[in-house]
């Protein structure tokens, strides 16, 4: 790693002065941004530490929730508030990474990690993401965890996060703080496709920051699942996940949420699958039916074409226990 | 540069080490420009000021109280906690297993709470308090969690050990050991390769249910 | 089998605790790296990036004018290792090749080899300037995929390796069952939680002490004597804890001697951690080997025809070996038996032995095989083994020194349930989750080696023990104590103290081949009986057995007493062919949708003579059987050969089992003694204790399922469609 600069500004003000500075980064938990400083993936010239920031905070809104950015991965899910409006959040973050990593990890870093793509990491091997215009190495070589949504020639990653396939799903919405003022970013439109600019996983821009995520209320607590497919029981990341809440009245779907991970850049939300679910009866049949339509357009690569049965089974399952029938 | 720093430099304290060189470096330019251009770095080094300027402007100072035992340090912002540990305060108890994060072994208590102190950098600390293996026990009475594992043969060749006893401590205190199933899913960070885990979960059980403060 | 003779095995005591158990749990046992010397300087590698070829040039100003940095060390200057001239023609590697010398040209010939060596005062200095060496290389075409090169593998020399023929096996003309199958073992990765890591401290010109990560001081001090040209004696070894290896320690590999080297050259000592990838790419793997074996019965389940063969990588530079058939040779009782075992190089770094080594690999093949014959045969595989149960050795005659496998099946299959399991695979359903059993056996060899060891009765009434063994992790010291205090009834085990992992104490061979417990131990007793009769000589003729120890070296006015001994095994034992057995049972769940798998159930049962030290014992049958699990259901090294470097050279990608894969796993020991093998009557388990596990998961996953899956590991993509 090489030496950089560590500050740590005792106020939003300073850290947007900071941030505005060309080589400068954000830490927060670190645990993703250490391990690719390491790797020698990222190298900054500074790093602006954001922790003094009053960000932690998790507190009821008129109309929903507000979890400040800073609030820990272990704190959320742990959130008597969370746990009972909204338990696919909850559930879906107790499905990442480790009791140790989740004391570090923040809502906004966790929004911001990148890809665990073997070749972004390495160096020693082409990657559009990393270093652009190199060539995409998992396109033709290892891409068994890779996307099949929404992918681009240029690169085929797809983002590693649990926590925001929740977060998709739920409607959430990301409020984002720069130097001119704030922006709110419906969730679904915070990450990108890769497109032919893979470099840039979401649309925050270099000088502003995430203050905190807000969801809106739902009916969706009593029938909510995340389910994720991995290769060890833990402690790994989603082949497929499928975040599935359900609004059931009297048998009958009246609103559906779906949302995968591990299949595309940015968290995939299904919504032509939700909209076939709507006023449906709540069967498995109905769930088989929502999968194959959720299906369409996906693509497979040397490695990943398991996903292609993976996917809609995973879907199924999900909706299966979201709705109670398991 | 100057204008830069104004805005929270000064209330966050970081400020370079004492040095008995530091009034020289002081009036010399490089002050501000060693820390920010490599290309500078290299052109002292020539001189032969190499390792003393890196020394001095590299290093930020640093508070923490490990064990209870209060520590003034001076640090680069890269070392990790982990590192510190190790390497500067020789307390090896807390184990390299990865260095990414991906195997628990450098599990310590900061603030109370598990973390992996091979991604948390030993600045982040600042200002916190750090148990590690090493503090765990009360003297030479072993912790709870201690006893159950040499009782339970919780561990082979031990390396992971003290990364799994860390944890296996935050697991019951964080409210997460009330079955198999559970410790098993909150203990999943820490690795060992021996393949101990069937007895770690029975000395982390033995702990749980024997009520013991831990 | 008889009730009566299950009921015979002798009840298995708690055990002692784990003599090193405290020094572990509070932190204080040292490894390798964690030893303190004054003014210790940090090496850091920069490794290739290429596969193959050679370095054009090596840029290494920026990395020398970074902060902290003392040397940078490449082939261009690196000061010659004087051990490294000797031998003929260099151009020519000897026969069976040798390790890589790291520094002596500019070749590659394999990625992640190391080009340049930094050191520097810190380590997170010398992280960096490792970082800025720059290497421009001339590449070559490689080849790292052994897949493609079955076709070019060749026998190695030696007669164990030579094709084994009995009877007539490419005769199946009047076979009335036959079975063709293929297997493939990908390349696994030891990763011992530990990195290696050596720390080397030249303390005169002509003499050093290293601290390192190795399953055998004697031997890891031979090699550097030799590599420095220096008399053994003035190399210091010492490895008072080793965090698991697993076999990756088992030798001493180019880094080991490129630290020395360095330290000398700088004056200072140099600690040398690698990164974990590194533990994939310089320290060995288990090598992918492909299999087939053709097997065949009669309608009763009486083998005929065996026929095993298996192809497996090795590096361009070195010849690497293991047993990957032998136990085809001798399982069974079956007349026409063939094995062939070849290798093929490819251009990686030299594979090494991995618990259970070869016999792990050739286990899950012959394993699976058995079961897939039950299956056509339409019989319990249980019963199709014990109606082909060899009596006497198959491959030699002899009789086995002691062979208690029936009962091995049996207490295996009493305590799964085995009666549970249905013949017909999928048709057992829980919970939206598929069902299944599945057993599978190991063996290894057990043998005893020469061990020296001394015993000491001190002033203080404390026995010491002292031999250079290294303990990885099995209890080799604790186990050694228990020994101890069975010689020496009446000395408590705290009163016992064993003191190993260091050069200068009395030879014991490297840990490893599950040999520890029967060789050492062997020491340990001939030992201590050596002490106690040389006691009863001081006391003279009717002298009881439970001396006062204190007060007879007292009134006798010697400090203390002590005997140095030297032993190994018998010459009876050549007359019987002497192996641990291990059965292997798992009850498994298989999604159906989504192809995951997870272990319910596991029972291990080992035959591996009488248990000296059962609480570490069941440890490390639990441990073996979790490593299984691990080859079975998660773990491979992937290449992507186009550029030759591993796509999951961390413990991310890599998996291994977590808490979670995990269930409660029941370790049982038929407990009975083979006395001709040691005096203890002991045999090894460390490799059995994973050899056949694989195998047990797969055939449970196909008894969940109907799914065969012959290449591991058996992910979850593998049972779609
Ligand atoms: C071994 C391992 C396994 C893991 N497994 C999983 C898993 O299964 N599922 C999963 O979801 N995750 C997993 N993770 C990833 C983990 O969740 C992330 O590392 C974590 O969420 C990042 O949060 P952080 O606060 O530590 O971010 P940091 O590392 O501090 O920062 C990450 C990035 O976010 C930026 N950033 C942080 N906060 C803000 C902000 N407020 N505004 C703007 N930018 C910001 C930083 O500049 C940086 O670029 C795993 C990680 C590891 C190491
Ligand atoms: S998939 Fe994306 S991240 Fe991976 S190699 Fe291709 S460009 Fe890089
Ligand atoms: S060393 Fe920190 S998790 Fe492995
Ligand atoms: S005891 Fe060896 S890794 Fe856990």
């Amino acid at each position: 790693m090489k030496q950089f600069q560590y500050v740590r500004p005792a106020n939003q003000q300073g850290v947007l002065a900071a941030i505005a500075q060309p080589g400068t980064k954000i830490i927060a938990g670190g645990s993703n941004l250490v391990d690719l400083m390491k790797h020698g993936v990222m190298a900054p010239d500074k790093l602006v530490d954001i922790n003094k920031l009053p960000l932690r905070n998790i507190s009821g809104i008129s109309n929903g929730l507000h979890i400040g950015a800073l609030a820990l991965n272990s704190q959320v899910a742990e959130d008597q508030q969370v746990k009972t409006k909204f338990p696919l959040l909850s559930q879906a973050l107790t499905a990442g990474a480790s009791a140790q990593l989740r004391n570090m990890a923040t809502v906004g870093g966790n929004m911001m990690q990148r890809t665990r793509c073997p070749y972004f990491y390495d160096t020693a091997m082409p990657c559009n993401k990393r270093a652009p215009g190199t060539g995409c190495g998992a396109k033709e070589g290892f891409n068994r965890m890779h996307a099949i949504f929404g992918f681009s020639d240029k690169c085929i990653a797809v983002h590693p996060s649990d926590m925001c396939i929740a977060l998709a799903a739920l409607d959430a919405t990301v409020l984002i703080q720069g130097r001119k003022g704030t922006r709110h970013l419906k969730f679904t439109d915070f990450h990108r496709l890769p497109g032919t600019t893979p470099e840039l996983d979401n649309n925050l821009a270099k000088d502003e920051l995430i203050t905190g995520v807000e969801i809106p209320n739902n009916n969706f607590a009593q029938h909510s699942y995340y389910l994720k497919v991995r290769d060890r029981a833990s402690y790994a990341f989603a082949l497929i996940s499928v975040a599935a809440a359900l609004d059931i009245q009297n048998g009958i779907i009246k609103d559906a949420r779906l949302a995968m991970g591990g299949v595309a850049h940015k968290p995939w939300r299904l919504t032509t699958a939700e909209q076939l679910l709507k006023g449906k009866p709540a069967t498995v049949a109905t769930f088989e039916q929502a999968a194959q339509t959720a299906m369409q357009g996906a693509k497979a690569f040397k490695d990943n074409a398991f996903k292609l049965q993976m996917a809609p089974a995973s879907i199924t399952e999900a909706l299966t226990h979201a709705a109670g029938l398991v | 540069m100057e204008d830069q720093n104004k805005g929270f430099e000064a209330e966050s304290n970081l400020q370079p080490k004492d040095n008995p060189r530091r009034d020289f470096l002081k009036k010399s330019s490089l002050l501000t420009a060693v820390a920010l251009t490599p290309a500078v770095a290299v052109k002292a080094a020539e001189n032969h000021l190499d390792e003393k300027v890196a020394a001095v402007f590299e290093k930020l100072s640093l508070d923490v109280t490990v064990n209870g035992v209060a520590h003034k340090l001076s640090v680069e912002p890269r070392v990790t906690l982990l590192d510190l540990l190790r390497e500067q305060l020789h307390l090896t108890g807390t184990k390299k297993g990865c260095d990414y994060g991906q195997c628990g072994a450098c599990t310590v208590h900061v603030d109370g709470h598990r973390v992996n102190s091979c991604l948390t950098l030993a600045m982040m600390v600042d200002g916190k308090k750090v148990i590690t293996i090493e503090g765990l026990a009360n003297g030479d009475e072993l912790h709870p969690m201690q006893e159950a594992f040499i009782k339970h043969d919780g561990f082979q060749c031990g390396y992971c050990t003290p990364g799994q006893i860390m944890s296996a401590v935050a697991c019951i205190r964080e409210g997460h050991a009330n079955s198999e199933a559970e410790i098993r899913e909150y203990m999943s960070g820490n690795i060992c390769r021996c393949g101990a885990y069937p007895n770690i979960v029975n000395a982390i059980q033995e702990v749980k249910n024997g009520g013991q403060k831990v | 089998m008889k009730q009566q003779e299950l009921l015979n095995i002798p009840p298995l005591t708690e055990g002692i605790d784990r003599v090193d158990g405290r020094l572990k749990v509070t932190g204080a046992a040292k490894y390798a790296a964690e030893f303190e010397v004054p003014g210790m300087t940090y090496a850091v590698f920069a490794n290739s990036t290429i596969t193959k070829g050679t370095i054009k040039t090596i840029d290494t100003k920026a990395a020398e004018r970074a902060p902290g940095v003392l040397a940078v060390f490449t082939y261009l200057n690196a000061p010659k290792v004087p051990g490294y001239q000797t031998g003929g023609d260099p151009s020519k590697p000897p026969s069976g090749g040798g390790p890589l010398k790291l520094f002596v040209d500019n070749t590659v010939k394999y990625n992640g080899q190391p080009v340049a060596m930094v050191i520097a005062d810190s380590f997170e200095r010398a992280t960096y300037a490792a970082s800025l060496v720059k290497a421009e290389y001339t590449k070559e075409p490689h080849q790292t995929d052994t897949s493609k090169v079955l076709d070019k593998a060749a026998t190695p020399k030696g007669p164990r390796f030579a094709d084994y023929k009995r009877g007539t096996p490419d005769d199946w003309q009047s076979v009335p069952v036959k079975l063709e199958a293929e297997y493939v073992v990908p390349i696994d990765v030891h990763n011992p939680m530990e990195l290696s890591a050596i720390i080397a401290h030249w303390t005169a010109d002509d003499k050093l002490t290293v601290y390192d990560k190795t399953q055998g001081v004697k031997s890891t001090q031979n090699a550097i004597a030799q590599a420095f040209k220096l008399p053994p004696d003035n190399v210091q070894v010492t490895a008072k804890f080793v965090g698991g290896a697993f076999g990756n320690a088992l030798r001493t590999w180019p880094h080991e001697i490129a630290a020395v080297m360095a330290a000398k050259q700088v004056k200072r000592p140099v600690k040398l951690v690698l990164t974990r990838d590194m533990q994939f790419y310089t320290v060995g793997y288990r090598p992918y080997t492909w299999q087939k074996i053709n097997i065949g019965a009669t309608a009763d389940g009486k083998l005929t025809n065996l026929v095993h063969e298996a192809r497996a990588q090795t590096s361009s530079f070195e010849e690497f070996t293991e047993g990957t058939v032998n136990m085809t040779r001798f399982m069974y009782a079956c007349p026409n038996v063939g094995t062939i075992y070849k290798i093929t190089p490819v251009d990686v770094n030299t594979p090494t032995w991995m618990r259970g080594p070869g016999e792990a690999t050739g286990a899950f093949a012959l394993e699976c095989a058995i079961d897939e014959l039950a299956d056509k045969l339409n019989m319990d595989p249980i019963e199709l083994r014990v109606r082909n149960h060899a009596d006497t050795d198959p491959e030699n005659g002899k009789p086995f020194s002691t062979k208690y496998l029936k009962e091995a099946y049996q207490m295996g299959a009493d305590k799964i349930g085995w009666q549970n399991r249905k013949s017909k695979p999928r048709s057992v359903q829980e919970d939206g989750w598929l069902i299944g059993y599945g057993m599978g056996s190991g063996v290894f060899g057990a043998g005893r080696g020469r061990a020296t060891v001394k015993a000491t009765m001190q002033s203080d009434g404390v026995l010491l023990l002292q031999t250079s063994v290294t303990d990885i992790g099995v209890g080799t010291g604790t186990a050694m104590t228990q020994i101890a205090s069975e010689v020496f009834t009446g000395i408590p085990v705290s009163k016992i103290k064993f003191e190993l992992g260091d050069s200068s104490l009395p030879p014991s061979p490297t840990q490893g081949g599950s040999m520890i417990t029967s060789t050492v131990g062997g020491a340990v007793h001939d030992a201590c009986v050596a002490l106690k009769e040389k006691f009863q000589q001081l006391i003279g003729n009717g002298g009881t057995d439970k001396p006062d120890y204190i007060q007879v070296l007292k009134d006798k006015n010697i400090p203390q007493l002590d005997v140095t001994i030297t032993s190994s095994g018998n010459s009876e034992m050549r007359n019987f062919s002497s192996y641990s057995y291990s059965v292997h049972f798992v009850q498994v769940k298989v999604h159906p949708k989504t192809g995951v798998v997870r272990i319910n159930k596991v029972v291990s049962v080992a035959d591996s003579g009488h248990i000296v030290s059962p609480k570490t014992a069941r440890s490390q049958v639990i441990g073996g059987a979790i490593g299984g699990i691990g080859m079975a259901l998660m773990e491979e090294g992937v290449i992507d050969h186009r550029f030759g470097r591993y796509v999951n050279a961390d413990l991310a990608n890599y998996h291994v089992p977590v808490h979670a894969d995990i269930p409660h796993i029941e370790a049982l020991f038929v407990n009975k003694p083979d006395y001709k093998v040691n005096p203890m009557g002991a045999k090894g388990m460390g490799e059995i204790a994973l050899i056949g596990m694989s195998a047990a998961v797969a055939n449970a996953v196909y008894n969940a399922t109907g799914k065969r899956v012959r290449e591991l590991p058996i992910t979850p993509d593998k049972l779609l469609g």
